[in-house]
């Protein structure tokens, strides 16, 4: 079969376009947060910040009060499912602690999220990146 | 006043109970002393009627009307108040002080158990109770539990440590701990007498509210209570000598008792809430104690997993207190469903010649109940709320359709859940037959959801929250609302952009005393209102003001801090942002006129 070259070269495009798209794709689909998207150094550097800055109203559990919502579970699957990252990243960045709202470092936030979802029994993977495009990306999802 | 000078203030209470602070600090000279020579000790009689400028129980007296028969600072002269001392509490907790005064003394529950003597006329420190931080072992102990205890230095800022009141009775100040202890201090020197462990911090238990003696009875009501274990609230009785528990009483119905049913059925540990967390009232006549208890938990039926009345939660209880006996309950919300607590302060008033309880929870509606008997008398609802209709005759709520939450599903509601009335306790006027109510005015968009039903999980239930001003309001979120009793009618409003955020205080003088939460105190004609007095404090007013005389002279003393439940941060951070207070400055402010 005698295929044009112009025909051919489109098909090519195309099929590299479809890849790509595909690719694309599954680096969105890949980012959630069961995906591997914070590393045990952060998540331990987190649970010294957790102690330090959060126990106190979260409790050791992370399972909150009449006060403080829980940050595990159900109830926090509750409060955050369908949202992203990059959200729960600034809720506590720009509230938390609540008598002292944004006055940690934001590494320290982010080490703090690392925790949270450890804490959550979700996988620990590559370094979590503080880039607000790259937290926006990662959907909080139950499994 | 007389105080021995002999050693170092402090040393033999720090040597004995804190060996960890730092050697500098035990030998320093920068306090005076310990002993206080001429303390009277306080007797039952004395409690019921204080001698004249005292203040013995958290609200004044046990019938907890937060009002002062003294009135020498009046109407006409209170714009002339001058701060005559200040000092500073601890900031590693809440403070939401009730102080105490006897004998010349101020006794006041700071932060995290500490407890200290001020010379109530010139504010000098004659000692200090400060209990040495918890071993690593106990820190430990509540692995895969809540925290029990905080970890040495670590920040706590808001949350826990709080103790609202200590109770003063025959030679001790006696205070409930975050640990869920009873602690008896030599209210002479500050030495620890005994502790009393009543419950295992570990499965969440706590104090915030702190005991009050009643015939002889030290009384105590437990919080934390919200997470699923094998056990339940409760409210103790002990004896002050020793500290050992004379009766127990549970404020939920196990299965196997009577109301047992009202749960559905949920087994025990599945049976949470009802937390005591405001001390109770005392009528010495009917020899009954009157003490609240909160909503079930997790708040919203469809959560809890029963529709069921809840017996014995959002309910005052009478109980003897003597053996805990429970000679009636009146169930103000049964089933209740959207976090509106009924646990605060009872106000015991007679009113013509009926033996009557007054109180106020959440929803804003003041209730009348016989005290004798647990007759409902009358109830008023100041008419902010939406969420119940109340029958004026036999005083039952019931829902308003679509007002009973499901899981999920967005909730218009007012108030929020943190309620139009909490722990800052109203006060109630003989004077003007007033009752003087903080009011916080909020609505709330409330989404319920779903909690672990397994030991340890349950908790209060997740909430989405979006909390918005109540559209009666014009943008404020304080009302300092007076109310003519019994007829319940308005006598005036005073509405703030800062929700206020202490007790109210009445006085002989014709004055109405509050605090908000941006720092202003002020004082207000009973009668109609008028600010006739304002003053910028450190931070947020915060707590519970009271007022004593001393050598002739009266005196008002105002507690200020940050943290604590309820909402004392978020309402105004996201509701009045422009508003800011300093995160630290928490104090107790005492006042006078010019001498």
């Amino acid at each position: 079969m005698i295929i044009s070259m112009d025909s051919s070269l489109k098909k090519i495009t195309s099929l590299f376009t479809l890849l790509s798209l595909a690719a694309v794709s599954h680096a969105i689909e890949a980012q959630s947060v069961w995906d591997g998207v914070y590393s045990d150094a952060q998540a331990s550097r987190g649970e010294f910040i957790y102690r330090e800055a959060c126990l106190s109203c979260h409790g050791q559990d992370l399972g909150g009060n009449s006060n403080s919502p829980g940050l595990v579970g159900m109830g926090f699957m509750f409060l955050w499912e369908g949202k992203t990252l990059g959200e729960f990243f600034e809720k506590i960045r720009s509230e938390m602690p609540t008598d002292r709202p944004g006055q940690l470092p934001a590494k320290d936030y982010l080490n703090v999220v690392a925790y949270i979802l450890q804490e959550n029994a979700m996988p620990s993977g590559k370094e979590l990146s503080s880039s607000a495009a790259a937290l926006d990306a990662i959907a909080i999802s139950s499994k | 006043m007389m105080i021995k000078t002999a050693k170092p203030l402090g040393y033999s209470a720090i040597r004995a109970h804190s060996i960890l602070l730092p050697l500098a600090f035990l030998l320093s000279a920068s306090f005076s002393t310990a002993q206080i020579e001429d303390f009277a000790s306080v007797t039952d009689e004395m409690l019921i009627s204080p001698p004249t400028g005292e203040w013995l129980s958290w609200r004044g007296t046990p019938a907890a009307w937060g009002y002062s028969p003294l009135d020498q600072i009046n109407t006409n002269n209170v714009d002339q108040l001058q701060l005559k001392w200040s000092f500073a509490l601890d900031d590693t907790g809440a403070v939401q002080a009730a102080p105490l005064i006897h004998a010349g003394i101020m006794f006041i529950p700071s932060a995290r158990g500490v407890i200290q003597a001020l010379d109530a006329v010139s504010g000098d420190l004659l000692w200090e109770y400060r209990p040495a931080p918890p071993t690593e072992e106990f820190i430990n102990s509540g692995e895969g539990t809540r925290a029990a205890v905080l970890p040495p230095g670590a920040f706590a800022g808001v949350g826990r440590g709080v103790q609202k009141n200590i109770a003063l009775y025959g030679d001790m100040i006696y205070a409930a701990t975050e640990t869920a202890s009873i602690r008896a201090i030599d209210a002479r020197s500050g030495l620890l007498v005994w502790e009393t462990q009543v419950a295992d911090p570990t499965l969440g238990y706590f104090y915030t509210a702190g005991p009050i003696v009643a015939n002889g009875t030290l009384v105590t009501g437990i919080t934390g209570c919200d997470r699923y274990k094998e056990d339940v609230c409760f409210i103790t009785g002990h004896d002050p000598e020793t500290g050992e528990e004379k009766w127990r009483t549970s404020t939920v119905a196990r299965p196997e008792d009577p109301g047992g049913d009202t749960w559905g059925d949920l087994p025990l540990r599945f049976r949470a809430g009802s937390d005591a967390w405001v001390a109770g009232s005392y009528d010495p006549e009917a020899n009954l104690i009157y003490w609240g208890t909160s909503q079930a938990k997790p708040w919203a039926r469809a959560v809890r997993g029963s529709d069921g009345d809840a017996l014995y939660t959002n309910s005052t209880l009478a109980l003897n207190p003597d053996n805990g006996q429970m000679a009636w309950y009146f169930q103000h919300l049964p089933g209740e469903t959207h976090d509106m607590d009924e646990v605060f302060e009872n106000i015991l008033i007679d009113v013509d010649g009926r033996k009557s309880l007054f109180k106020m929870g959440k929803l804003g509606i003041l209730w009348q109940l016989d005290r004798e008997t647990g007759e409902f008398i009358k109830g008023t609802d100041i008419g902010y709320q939406t969420i119940v209709n109340l029958d004026p005759i036999t005083g039952k709520i019931s829902y308003r359709d679509g007002m009973i939450p499901r899981i999920g599903e967005e909730l218009n509601m007012c108030p929020s859940t943190s309620g139009f009335k909490s722990w800052r306790a109203m006060a109630y006027s003989p004077d003007t037959s007033a009752m003087y109510i903080p009011i916080t005015l909020n609505c709330e968009l409330a989404t319920f959801g779903p909690t672990e039903r397994q030991l340890g999980g349950g908790g209060t239930g997740p909430v989405r929250r979006v909390n918005y001003h109540h559209p009666e309001s014009d943008g404020n979120l304080g009302e300092l609302l007076a109310l003519n009793i019994p007829s319940g009618e308005v006598k005036w409003r005073y509405r703030t952009r800062a929700p206020f955020n202490t007790a109210a205080l009445t006085t002989a003088g014709g004055l109405v005393f509050i605090g908000d939460w941006n720092r202003t105190m002020s004082a207000l004609d009973a009668e109609n209102g008028d600010v006739l007095w304002q003053v910028r404090l450190a931070t947020s007013n915060q707590g519970f003001p009271i007022s004593y005389s001393v050598d002739g002279t009266q005196y008002i003393a105002m507690p200020v801090g940050t943290g604590g439940a309820s909402w004392s941060g978020s309402l105004p951070n996201e509701l009045a942002p422009e508003l800011h207070r300093p995160r630290n400055g928490s104090s107790i402010n005492v006042f006078a006129l010019p001498e």
